[in-house]
Formats: C-alpha cells, sequence, structure tokens
C-alpha cells in the first residue's frame, strides 16, 4: 500500500514535470506528430492529385489519409516516450541519489513513463476528436476503439522496455542519444509510419514480420482500421520481444550498476 | 582580410579541439557515423518505394526526386558537421548564465556559438553522401554547367539552411527553457525535406517568402534540372543576403535581451 | 577606469496565473514584475586599484560585474569602463578585460587546458612568443606545470581554479573581474590563489574588482572597499576606515576555566560580554586602556586563553549583514558632513 503511494506521487511529480513547460512539450512531442502528419499528407495528395481515382496497392486516397491518421494516433500513444531523463540521471550522476532513496530507479521511471502515457492518452483523445470533427476519419466503432488502445498500450510497454534500454546503456557511454535516434528512425521506416507496408517490396516485408518493427505501428493501425485478422499473431510476437528486452534490461542493469558502484563515481 | 584570417585561424582550432574531444569518446564516434547512415537509407528507400508504385510525383520522375533527395542529404551532411551539435548546447548555455563568458570574447559571438562544435566523426561521411548525389545525379542527366555549379550550391543552400535556423534558434533568448526550439527546428527541417510542389499553396508561399525554408533545396535543384531558369539561383542568393542582415539585427536584439542566469 | 554614474538595472518577470485560465489569461495579459537588481549606483575606479565589492548574496554584485563586462546591458545610468561602455561590446574593449567566475568554467571539460589556452591565444590574438612566455610564467607562479596537459575534468576544483584564472589573464587585460575566485577551495588553495593575484598585480599594475564572501580574501588583497546592500551603494572608502564603522573600540577576549569568575564585581566597569557557558568574555576597549586593563586582567585572574580580534572586518560585515540599517545611516551621515 505504501508503495503504492509511492507510485501515485511519482505519476503526480512526473505530471506535473511534463506540463510545466508546456511550449517545450508541445515542440517535442506532439509538433513533430503533427508535422509528420502534415508532410505525409501532402505528400500523398501530390501524388494523387494526378491521378485522383487511382489505387496503390489497395489505397485510394482517402484509405491512404486514413491509414496515416492512425500512425499519428498509434505514434502518440505507442511510441512517444523517450528514455531522456532516464540516461541523463545517469551521465549526470544523479543516479546516487536512487541508490539511496527507498524507491527503485525503475519504479521511478516507470511511473514517470506511466504518467507520460496518461497525458499522451488524452492527447491522443482531442486529436481524435478533432479529426472526427473535420471529418478525416470515416468508420470508427467504440469497440474497435477500445481495442485499439488497449493494444497501443501493449506496444509501448515494449517501446519503453526498449527505450529504457538505450538509456540505461549510458553506463558505458557518454552519450546515449543517438541510439535513441537510431531506434526513431528504424521505427519510423521499418514500422510502416512513413509508408503502408503494402508498398514495400514483398520480400522485404516478409522479413519484416520476423522483427518486432512491423508491430509497433503497422498493424496497430490495422487493429483501428477494424481489420483484427493478425491481433493474435502479434500479441504473441510483442509477449515474445517484451520477455527478451525485460530479460535484457534487467543483465545490463545489473552490470552497469556493478560497474557504477565499483567506480565510486 | 585580417578579421577573415583571425576568424579562419580560430575556427582551425576549434576543429583541432573538437578531434581532440570527439577523440576520447569512440564508441560515441562510430555511433554518429552510423546514425546518419541509418538516415539517409531511410529517406531514399522511402522514395524509392514509392516509386515502384507511382511514376511520377509532381513534374519530377524517380531519378530527379531520389537526386532532390540526396542534394537535401549533402546540406543535412555539412549542417550535422559544422553546426548541429551547438544549437543543443546553447539553450543550456543560456540557462545555465555559461554565455557570459562566449560574450566576452573578442570574436563575434555568433561565431563562437553557433561554430564551436566540429562534429568529427561526421566528416567521413562526406564520401557517402557525395557517392550518392553523384549516382543520382548521373540517373537525372545533369548537364555540365549543372556539375560544375553543384557544390558552390550546396554550400549556398547550407548556408540559408545555417541562417534560417540560427534565426529560429535566437528565441530561445526569450524562453526560460529553450530545448523545444530544437524540435521545431528540426521540423522545419523535414518540411524542407521535400520538393515544394507537394504543397499547398498558401503553405508554400509562406515557406518560400515568408520564412524560406522551401528555397533551400527546390531551387537550386530546379536550377540544376534546367539551367534555364536562373532566377532560381537569384531567390537562393536574395534569400541569403536578405535573411543574413534580419540575423544579424534579431541577434542583436536577443543580447540585449539576455539576462544571464544569476550567478 | 571605471565610471558609473547612476547606473540602474531591474529585471522584468512575468506573473504565473494557476490552472488553464490562468495560463490562457496570462497569454494574452502578462502581468509583469519588475525587480530592480541594481538601484542608482555611482562608483569610480582609478587605474591600479584593487576594490572589494562586497555585499550579501542576492545584493547585486554580480549584476554589477556582468554590466561592467558588458554582458548584460544596463537599464539607466552612464557607465564607462576604460573609456569603453561596455554594452556596446566593442573589440578593443572585450580585449582589455577579464572575467572570472568562481562558479563557472570557462574550460573546456573534455580537453586539457592547454588546448584552451591556445584556443583562447587565437581568439586574442596573442602572438605565439608572449604567449609561451606568460604561460611560462604563470604556470610557474601558480605552481601548475604539470596539470597543463591533463584532461580538465580530472583535475581538483583549486587546480581547475588556478588554471581559469590562468585562462583570463593571458590577453593580459587592464581590468580583471573576480567573480568569488576562491569560492569552494580549501585554505591552502584560497591562499595560493590570493597570493598570485597580490603578486600578478604587484607586477603588472592592473585594476582588480573582486567579489568574495572570505573576508581574509579582502583584507589580504584589498585597499577599498564598496558595500552594496539591495542594489545601493552602503559604503565606499578605505579598508581601514571600514573597521571602525562600528566604533574605534578594540575587543579583547578572556577565556577562564571557573565559572565563578563571571560573578566578580570587576566586571561591572568594564563594557564586557559573556558567552553562554560563563567561560569566555569579550572586552571592549579604547586603544590606549589596551595594554592597562589587558595586564590587569591576566594579574588578577588565572585566565587559561586570550586573544584580540584577527580579523576586524569579518565582525562588521556579520554586524552589517544582520542589520544593513546602521551603514545606510552611516553614509547618509558622511553625506551631510
Amino acid at each position: 500500500m505504501a508503495n503504492l503511494l509511492k507510485w501515485w506521487q511519482t505519476m503526480r511529480i512526473s505530471w506535473s514535470r511534463y506540463t510545466a513547460y508546456r511550449l517545450n512539450f508541445f515542440l517535442q512531442v506532439i509538433g513533430p506528430a503533427i508535422v509528420f502528419f502534415f508532410i505525409k499528407y501532402s505528400l500523398w495528395s501530390a501524388i494523387f492529385s494526378q491521378e485522383p481515382h487511382k489505387v496503390i496497392q489497395g489505397y485510394d486516397f482517402q484509405g491512404m489519409i486514413n491509414y496515416h491518421v492512425w500512425t499519428l494516433i498509434v505514434g502518440l500513444v505507442a511510441q512517444g516516450h523517450t528514455a531522456m531523463n532516464l540516461s541523463e540521471d545517469i551521465r549526470l550522476g544523479r543516479i546516487s541519489t536512487y541508490l539511496i532513496y527507498p524507491f527503485n530507479f525503475w519504479e521511478f521511471h516507470t511511473a514517470s513513463f506511466f504518467s507520460f502515457q496518461i497525458l499522451q492518452f488524452c492527447i491522443a483523445l482531442i486529436s481524435l476528436g478533432i479529426l472526427l470533427a473535420i471529418g478525416v476519419i470515416s468508420s470508427l466503432t467504440l469497440s474497435t476503439l477500445c481495442i485499439g488502445f488497449l493494444f497501443c498500450f501493449y506496444v509501448s510497454l515494449f517501446w519503453y522496455l526498449l527505450q529504457y534500454l538505450t538509456g540505461i546503456l549510458g553506463f558505458w557511454l557518454e552519450e546515449t542519444w543517438m541510439l535513441r535516434v537510431i531506434l526513431q528512425i528504424v521505427a519510423g521506416f521499418l514500422s510502416g509510419a512513413i509508408i503502408p507496408l503494402e508498398l514495400y517490396p514483398q520480400k522485404f516485408v516478409a522479413f519484416l514480420n520476423y522483427t518486432p518493427f512491423p508491430y509497433l505501428t503497422y498493424y496497430p493501425v490495422k487493429v483501428f482500421s477494424g481489420d483484427y485478422s493478425h491481433l493474435m499473431q502479434a500479441f504473441l510476437v510483442i509477449a515474445f520481444w517484451i520477455g527478451i528486452t525485460f530479460v535484457l534490461n534487467h543483465l545490463v542493469w545489473k552490470k552497469g550498476i556493478k560497474n557504477y558502484t565499483a567506480a565510486g563515481m | 582580410m585580417n578579421t577573415i584570417k583571425h576568424y579562419l585561424s580560430v575556427y582551425r582550432k576549434f576543429i583541432e579541439t573538437s578531434f581532440a574531444e570527439a577523440a576520447s569518446f569512440r564508441l560515441n564516434f562510430v555511433l554518429l557515423i552510423l546514425m546518419d547512415i541509418v538516415f539517409y537509407i531511410s529517406a531514399l528507400a522511402t522514395v524509392s518505394f514509392i516509386y515502384d508504385h507511382v511514376s511520377m510525383i509532381g513534374p519530377w520522375n524517380k531519378a530527379q526526386l531520389m537526386f532532390f533527395v540526396s542534394f537535401m542529404l549533402a546540406v543535412d551532411h555539412l549542417h550535422m558537421v559544422i553546426l548541429s551539435e551547438s544549437f543543443w548546447m546553447l539553450s543550456t548555455d543560456i540557462r545555465t548564465g555559461n554565455l557570459d563568458y562566449t560574450l566576452l570574447k573578442p570574436v563575434h559571438s555568433i561565431f563562437i556559438v553557433f561554430f564551436r562544435y566540429f562534429r568529427a566523426s561526421s566528416t567521413l561521411n562526406i564520401f557517402v553522401t557525395w557517392a550518392t548525389l553523384i549516382y543520382f545525379g548521373l540517373q537525372a542527366n545533369l548537364t555540365t554547367l549543372s556539375w560544375i555549379s553543384l557544390p558552390f550550391l550546396v554550400i549556398l543552400a547550407f548556408i540559408l539552411l545555417a541562417i534560417l535556423e540560427i534565426m529560429i534558434s535566437t528565441s530561445m533568448f526569450w524562453l526560460t527553457e529553450g530545448l523545444g526550439i530544437n524540435f521545431l527546428r528540426m521540423q522545419l527541417q523535414q518540411v524542407s525535406r521535400w520538393p515544394d510542389y507537394i504543397y499547398q499553396r498558401t503553405i508554400k508561399k509562406v515557406f518560400t517568402i515568408a520564412f524560406p525554408i522551401l528555397v533551400i533545396g527546390s531551387a537550386p535543384v530546379r536550377f540544376l534540372y534546367d539551367n534555364k531558369l536562373y532566377e532560381n539561383i537569384l531567390l537562393l542568393i536574395g534569400a541569403i543576403i536578405i535573411f543574413y542582415f534580419l540575423l544579424l539585427k534579431l541577434w542583436d536584439i536577443a543580447l540585449r535581451r539576455y539576462d544571464s542566469a544569476s550567478s | 577606469m571605471i565610471e558609473a554614474i547612476n547606473l540602474s538595472k531591474s529585471f522584468t518577470s512575468y506573473k504565473k496565473q494557476d490552472g488553464i485560465t490562468g495560463t490562457l489569461k496570462s497569454f494574452f495579459h502578462r502581468v509583469p514584475i519588475k525587480k530592480s537588481a541594481v538601484n542608482q549606483f555611482n562608483l569610480s575606479i582609478k587605474k591600479g586599484e584593487i576594490i572589494g565589492l562586497l555585499g550579501p548574496n542576492g545584493a547585486g554584485k554580480t549584476t554589477l560585474m556582468k554590466m561592467f563586462t558588458g554582458i548584460i546591458v544596463p537599464s539607466e545610468g552612464e557607465l564607462l569602463v576604460n573609456g569603453h561602455r561596455p554594452s556596446e561590446r566593442s573589440k578593443e574593449f572585450r580585449k582589455k578585460i577579464a572575467l572570472v567566475m568562481g562558479q563557472k568554467s570557462q574550460l573546456w571539460w573534455d580537453i586539457p587546458a592547454m588546448d584552451s589556452f591556445s584556443l583562447l591565444q587565437k581568439y586574442y590574438e596573442i602572438p605565439e612568443k608572449e604567449f609561451r612566455e606568460k604561460v611560462e610564467y604563470m604556470s610557474t607562479l601558480l605552481g601548475v606545470k604539470d596539470l597543463l596537459h591533463v584532461h580538465v575534468r580530472k583535475l581538483s576544483l583549486g587546480e581547475r581554479m588556478k588554471l581559469e584564472l590562468m585562462a583570463s589573464l593571458l590577453h593580459s587585460p587592464e581590468i580583471i573581474f573576480l567573480d568569488e575566485p576562491t569560492i569552494g577551495l580549501d585554505l591552502v588553495a584560497q591562499e595560493n590563489i590570493r597570493n598570485f593575484i597580490k603578486e600578478y598585480h604587484r607586477k603588472n599594475n592592473i585594476t582588480i574588482i573582486l567579489t568574495s564572501h572570505y573576508m581574509a580574501d579582502v583584507q589580504a588583497l584589498c585597499d577599498r572597499l564598496v558595500l552594496i546592500f539591495k542594489g545601493t551603494k552602503g559604503y565606499d572608502g578605505p579598508l581601514n576606515d571600514f573597521e571602525k564603522i562600528l566604533g574605534t573600540k578594540k575587543s579583547v577576549y578572556f577565556t577562564f576555566k571557573d565559572k565563578t569568575i563571571h560573578d566578580d564585581s570587576y566586571w561591572n566597569e568594564l563594557d564586557s560580554t559573556w558567552n553562554e557557558d560563563r567561560t569566555e568574555v569579550e572586552i571592549k576597549l579604547d586603544e590606549q586602556q589596551l595594554r592597562n586593563v589587558s595586564s590587569e586582567i591576566l594579574a588578577k585572574f588565572p585566565v587559561i586563553e586570550f586573544h584580540t580580534e584577527k580579523m576586524p572586518i569579518e565582525k562588521v560585515m556579520k554586524t552589517l549583514m544582520a542589520n544593513p540599517d546602521i551603514i545606510l545611516d552611516h553614509s547618509s551621515q558622511e553625506g551631510e558632513k
């Protein structure tokens, strides 16, 4: 019970930290998602304006825009979080404070992640409301919405664990932001966030299905669009990767903290 | 002339010290190179995949748009090497008051603030970006005049990008926490990485005239495809001159605004 | 060297309102809060002087220093430093001044100090020969020759501070602003820095403005003190006179083992203050009484320890900080004279 209170308090503190610099939060988290969508919208408008009735790999203009609307929502909820604070803690030696607290490092950052997710969920709902109001989204049922968001939260756990891993590599690396940028680029490219995977060469997609990437954006988007055919498979694949990253984080942390305390930084 | 010599000698030191700093973090060195290459591949592959299904985007075919993307990557590479690190330092320097020492030096503060950190590792990627640029340039059948002017246009495009980005960063002086401005800057970069014709008319106008980020790539590349369109070069150079002076003015106002974090 | 007339600086911040409506409100209508950091400050400093600029935290010392160096622009008043207006930040001006801040570093963290020095050499266009000599001279004097090629992040604070000092003197500035140069240093390091500054000043006859919370720094270096309280000038005059602000009497302290000595009627005639344990007494005496009374006490009571005040200015400073009105009254009386 006492521990639950600590979690709750940490979430509240993190919430106010995220919202303290609203402009920053907007520019850092929401802005990129909007600009990304804006560019893709412009690009596909330009492509389809030449042949308005063209269908590319099953996507007409409306379908393509719909796809990208959902990548915007998925991106906010499933891949918004970054481990910047976490790696800062390690790099600036603030980790010593956690070693003294009766509240663990991972607990602190996980609580902070939850708080971030709630914030992102609210933003996603508002965005969704706006998109519905201007009529960009066509078909939507409450059940797909619920399943879609639940699935996104599930995926976000995996994303969080990946981010966490990049953060705690800070025990060895002077800077870890490059890892996160690489992760961002690779995930953006391989998850279907830039263009739907149907447009990729088939062999390449067959290979991608063995990686966790398509499950970060492409499959969640499918779920939101009402296509549940791969839901079970996606669920299991993500579970597998969550398991792997979890164990990896555990091992890396153990080794890192041993190094850290030994060096007496 | 003397001033130029002075600045060049300072810049040589910047490069030397940056190499010395970079050498002490070898793993970072490799990761930075890797990061850029991953970015280049994803940018080029995305366009290539789209052209598997359409023959033209706007007026450009695959080779032309791939060349445009390569052109922007070459500009981005210069940006990566020469400028990018400094933007991230500026917001901290303003907040912590570390800018104080910079302002005392008898060299223009823009020069120290934005050119101090030379990203040594990224220099190696020049082979990657230029190999790509030449490969797609050959596919796009550039004229001799275009080949000759290509390196100069990459540099001019970089100069315009630099001026505009420094202008954006100047807004950090008005904010308590300026880190977010870097993300705004990066978003505008994203917008400029696509040819201007994909954007709606109003947006295209705003980003061509009011804040010409679309001029960076689209203007010079249009000239490279059709050497008769020299007004594009005038547009690029004109934008550089106008915004250079605007930047100096803005920077001056910003410094007057600078409070310097107490103690 | 420095002429400041009615120099003022105020900072504007905006009132932050709570909640979303508050944020919206303040977006459209911001309520400015003006905070005056320096107010109508007058100061005149001659070439070669060492001035101690003292005052409690937040009194405006650093703001003054930053205006003198052109880092921040005054809101009002006139300021000339070495014939230049600092806020214009002309190149010649910047070549003639130096600022050392004890809490900030101008050396680059991840490279040896020598590399930073040679970058500074380029900044200030220092001829190679002069540069070599200067580095040699200062590193010998400070005893840091072995540290020049060590990465700065591996140095101790004291070592780093010595190198920071060197960095700001390489271009032979005519005016040096030292903002708490000894903060956080151990006693030996503090003394090393002080001795270096003293020696450097003796040799080069430069103008030095120093702020410090350590009275030992001030005592050792400054001829003249300027006191600043809440942005206004309190005291400005020679160090010796400052000691006498609270009166010319000297304090002598005696310690006894026996607590009953406190009850002796002898003390009634003297200006005496006892500590809580009734084991130590402070006697305030005029200079001519000092010897007689002291020897009388030594003869009369079993004294186990006695001493006079080591650093009178420290006591004056403490008293003034607790009660700034004393000095503000004092200076207004000065004005009447």
